[in-house]
């Protein structure tokens, strides 16, 4: 093991491996929770059973929004500590959270085709949920194209706080302007017959967050600690 | 409007799962693709010391 080899810059201990037991765990609860969502709940009085994919479309964005809070607390903490696993998890959370944002997109278009007779309307929620995912496109695309460590986890940390200040905007927009969207779902404006299989989901698609969140950031720290024994070796050659 | 628009709650449903389990394949991969450079970068930092 790398550990026990004398060196005087061992660079970062590599991270344990992110259990495969939490990914099976995490999908196996949201096989049931989605199960348990389209058995149980009975139709909408509105949208028929259409409602079912309220199951996926708000606990997407919900887990859209928790990445993102993740990404500006370690951007934060970050700048103010200039610790690299900070930034590595920022870049990590961000990575998932554009995955959960772009699925939630495609699937309010999908709600929003029957619901509303259009894919797409560019009222605020809508609008301001496409700004949020173009935001982070754009923080993984610049660090993707900054090779500069330093520079690359500064400028991302920056894009980061800005791109989760939009969070709070993308929430409250139902409410500040008027939409085609309607006010958010949670299991407070929801009839009791729907909240369980909320709730099951949101926290079924909680534990998949943590888990791709976990095993992205084991991969971020792995190509670091890579990059440090290459340039470790190319420091001894020079 | 009561209707049933299977279609789009299958497509909903169809979506979301093609997302996540593009995504934990993709991780999966790229995590042992990671692991194994590592361990690569590492027997060759050793093989440098040693010689």
């Amino acid at each position: 093991m790398p550990a026990s080899t004398p060196s005087n810059d061992p660079g970062p201990a590599p991270p344990p491996r992110t259990s495969l037991w939490l990914g099976l765990v995490s999908v196996s609860a949201l096989v049931a929770a989605q199960t348990h969502a389209i058995l149980t709940s009975p139709p909408d009085a509105d949208m028929g059973h259409l409602q079912k994919i309220m199951y996926v479309h708000v606990p997407a964005a919900w887990m859209t929004f928790i990445s993102f809070f993740v990404v500006l607390v370690f951007s934060v903490r970050y700048l103010w500590r200039r610790r690299e696993n900070d930034d590595l998890l920022a870049a990590s959370a961000a990575e998932v959270g554009a995955t959960f944002n772009g699925l939630t997109l495609m699937l309010g278009m999908i709600w929003g085709r029957p619901a509303w007779g259009v894919w797409w309307a560019w009222d605020a929620r809508l609008t301001s949920t496409l700004v949020l995912f173009l935001i982070f496109v754009g923080y993984l695309a610049l660090r993707a194209f900054v090779d500069d460590t330093d520079q690359r986890a500064r400028w991302s940390a920056a894009v980061g706080v800005i791109g989760a200040i939009n969070v709070p905007i993308v929430y409250m927009s139902v409410t500040w302007w008027r939409t085609l969207h309607q006010p958010p779902s949670s299991p407070a404006t929801l009839d009791a017959a729907y909240t369980l299989g909320l709730r099951l989901n949101a926290i079924a698609l909680l534990l998949v967050l943590i888990y791709f969140i976990r095993k992205r950031y084991e991969i971020a720290r792995l190509e670091r600690a890579t990059e440090h024994a290459a340039e470790a070796v190319a420091m001894g050659g020079s | 409007m009561i209707a049933s628009n299977q279609t789009f709650i299958i497509a909903a449903y169809a979506v979301t799962w093609v997302v996540i389990l593009a995504y934990l394949v993709r991780l999966v991969r790229k995590g042992g693709r990671a692991r194994a450079e590592y361990e690569r970068a590492v027997q060759h930092q050793r093989e440098e010391r040693q010689s």
